[in-house]
């Protein structure tokens, strides 16, 4: 009896060193995009300026735009909020995920003045209180734009300069040479020096870039 | 199903760039599912799309907002008959009213003599203002069914084709449509003001999404720019770089379209910003443009002012469709005097306009005129009861009239009609569900099927009525 119950009992399956699965097949992870870009939420990019311009409120983010100069820069937000693509609930029209060339224009002319307030604010006062233009505003050469031009891509677009594509630096690093030029002419009438419409005008181009835009 | 299986099926062949390229019916259903053909820009098919849908027309639509009483100009009754109290001495003031003529009412009063249009068996009332000189270019229609007197359900009916379901458009509004079918391409594929636009349904590309804004200024203040920073110069280069940049990421972007949507907005902002586009936004400068048109009238000085940027808009070609509303019209108490004049200057804008089309040459078809091209519909929420109430005005009905001005419509008609005693819609014709009034829905189905819409795509009820198209 007792050496029939020993026969039957089951092996003992004793622990030893784990070892790595081995892969019964090897497919590529599918990691293509399955549709379309899509505009943000209007409210998700207005947050975003709100963050990086350092506006607590669209109210207040309001007031900084217009400053002392009324409406030359920035009305008010009703002015723009059907443009903005932000959904009307009185006709029933819903949010925008398309842009159209009414909201490009409505960018341009938001980029520009929350811009144009942050460099007066911000790349004017001392190094060590600055939210967006971490740096000096002179650039003499692209190897130093790179790094300061790098500071407001991972701020703007939220990845760092070097996954851009390789030409971006050298295309903005143009655009900032041009406009520095541009402004250090004679008879040209701006509040900014030439540094600083440079670095205003990267700014326009980073608030109002598709990869801002799109997701 | 075998490669075989797929040859048998019927195939549609678009011809690119001197290749062909054949789609089974399988693609073409499977591009279809996808519900964005129109946005799958670099694809052969979908060029051959896009190609269908470039047009040279134009459309303006206009809301008599408030509910217009229809016995003033469309279905004029000046007799007391059955509920029918008529416009009179008593209750509208005639002062200005160019085609009032007195004719005894009875009891002191007077009502209107009846507006022939000359030439014609046709008859308006005093409301028609300067529009009865185009009478025989015009199609009115009688005795539109309605079903409500709600106003949000009445205009969404109008301009939709369907009711609202709760406090929901559940179909897009005629302009919509239009503008997501022949107008993606322009800068502005519809601009709306004021006029009930509405937008549903995933089909439709967002680009048709209309500009709702309250004013032309509205758009003016969005493409206003300062020079206290920078200047024109800044500007062009940086929209110049993301126009590149937009460029050069759809290059590298599996579905590149939205992109190059991008990339072309840029481009259109330059063209907005730039030369003389900035007076299309200007009100001074459009008021200047189109001294023609009366801004100081009572009741539509604002709405001449949204016809003076149509009809500039429409002349540079950078817009497709243009909504706007017009009020005044919900006249329940003793503002009801003023209906017919509310009316005259809504007639007089109408022709005034048709008048500028007809000297304004097309900007693309050369040796075209513009009226030619361009496509006039004017709608109310429903009209007004027939019996006046104690206040002196009168309340909402469901009865409607709609007015439209194409030359793919049949002009000089009047069709459809309401009943003489309680001016309520009856049977205009046979439809395929039996006899019965004309609705919106056929109104806007017959719209939509004049520039070879599939209406039975975005409209769940209507049906073509042939009989207002010249070419049915």
């Amino acid at each position: 009896m007792c050496l029939a119950l020993v026969s039957c009992a089951p092996a003992q399956i004793k622990p030893g060193p784990a070892t790595p699965l081995q892969p019964t097949g090897v497919r590529p992870q599918d990691r293509a995009p399955k549709e379309p870009a899509r505009l943000v939420p209007p409210e998700a990019y207005l947050r975003t300026y709100l963050a990086l311009f350092g506006a607590a409120s669209p109210s207040e983010a309001q007031k900084l735009a217009r400053a002392s100069d009324n409406g030359q820069l920035f009305d008010n937000w009703n002015d723009y909020l059907s443009a903005l693509g932000f959904p009307d609930h009185r006709n029933d029209l819903p949010r925008a995920n398309q842009t159209n060339a009414l909201m490009v224009a409505s960018f341009e002319r938001l980029g520009i003045a929350l811009c144009d307030r942050a460099v007066e604010r911000d790349l004017r006062g001392p190094t060590e209180t600055r939210q967006l233009f971490k740096f000096s505003a002179d650039t003499d050469n692209i190897s130093v734009f790179k790094t300061h031009f790098d500071i407001l891509h991972r701020a703007f677009l939220g990845y760092p300069l070097d996954l851009a594509p390789a030409d971006r630096a050298a295309k903005f690093y143009a655009l900032y040479e041009t406009i520095v030029l541009h402004h250090g002419e004679k008879g040209l009438k701006s509040r900014f020096t030439p540094a600083e419409a440079g670095w205003a005008n990267v700014c326009y181009g980073l608030s109002r870039h598709p990869e801002f835009h799109l997701y | 199903m075998s490669a075989m299986g797929y040859l048998a099926t019927p195939s549609f062949i678009f011809i690119d760039e001197g290749a062909s390229v054949t789609f089974s019916r399988r693609d073409f259903l499977k591009l279809g599912s996808l519900g964005a053909i129109g946005a799958l820009t670099t694809s052969p098919f979908s060029r051959a799309l896009a190609a269908a849908k470039t047009s040279d027309e134009f459309f303006i639509f206009i809301h008599a907002a408030g509910g217009w009483d229809v016995t003033l100009w469309a279905d004029p009754r000046n007799e007391r008959r059955g509920l029918i109290e008529p416009a009179s001495t008593e209750n509208t003031d005639t002062a200005g009213l160019r085609h009032w003529v007195d004719a005894p009412l009875g009891g002191g009063a007077s009502s209107f003599a009846l507006v022939h249009a000359p030439g014609s068996e046709r008859v308006f009332g005093p409301g028609i203002g300067n529009l009865l000189r185009h009478h025989d270019r015009f199609c009115v229609i009688n005795g539109l069914s309605m079903n409500t007197v709600s106003h949000p359900d009445g205009v969404a009916f109008s301009a939709t084709g369907r009711h609202l379901q709760g406090s929901r458009v559940s179909q897009s509004s005629v302009n919509t449509i239009l503008a997501h079918e022949l107008g993606v391409s322009q800068i502005l594929p519809s601009v709306s003001i004021n006029f009930p636009s509405a937008f549903a349904g995933a089909e439709l590309d967002r680009r048709a999404v209309p500009l709702s804004v309250g004013s032309v200024g509205t758009i003016s203040r969005s493409l206003a720019r300062s020079k206290l920073y920078d200047d024109e110069f800044d500007r062009r280069k940086v929209t110049a770089l993301l126009a590149s940049e937009s460029q050069q990421l759809a290059a590298q972007s599996t579905y590149p379209e939205v992109l190059d949507g991008m990339a072309l907005q840029f481009g259109g902002l330059d063209r907005m910003l730039n030369g003389d586009m900035q007076e299309l936004f200007n009100e001074g400068k459009l008021k200047k443009a189109h001294p023609e048109l009366n801004y100081k009238t009572k009741f539509h000085g604002a709405g001449a002012v949204s016809a003076a940027f149509a009809l500039e808009a429409i002349k540079r070609n950078v817009l497709r469709c243009f909504s706007f509303a017009l009020g005044g019209f919900d006249t329940h108490a003793n503002n009801y005097k003023y209906q017919a004049m509310v009316q005259q200057d809504l007639f007089d804008l109408v022709a005034a306009i048709l008048e500028q089309l007809d000297i304004t040459p097309h900007p693309t078809k050369t040796a075209s005129k513009l009226s030619e091209h361009a496509h006039i519909l004017v709608i109310s929420d429903f009209c007004r009861t027939p019996a006046i109430n104690i206040a002196g005005g009168r309340d909402h009905y469901p009865n409607n009239s709609a007015l439209v001005i194409s030359p793919r419509f049949r002009g000089g008609l009047t069709f459809g009609k309401s009943d003489p005693d309680q001016l309520l819609p009856v049977e205009a014709k046979q439809f395929l569900d039996g006899r019965r009034a004309i609705a919106p829905p056929d109104l806007l189905a017959t719209f939509l099927s004049a520039f070879a819409v599939d209406p039975r795509r975005y409209l769940r009820d209507g049906e073509v009525v042939p009989e207002l198209l010249l070419h049915s």
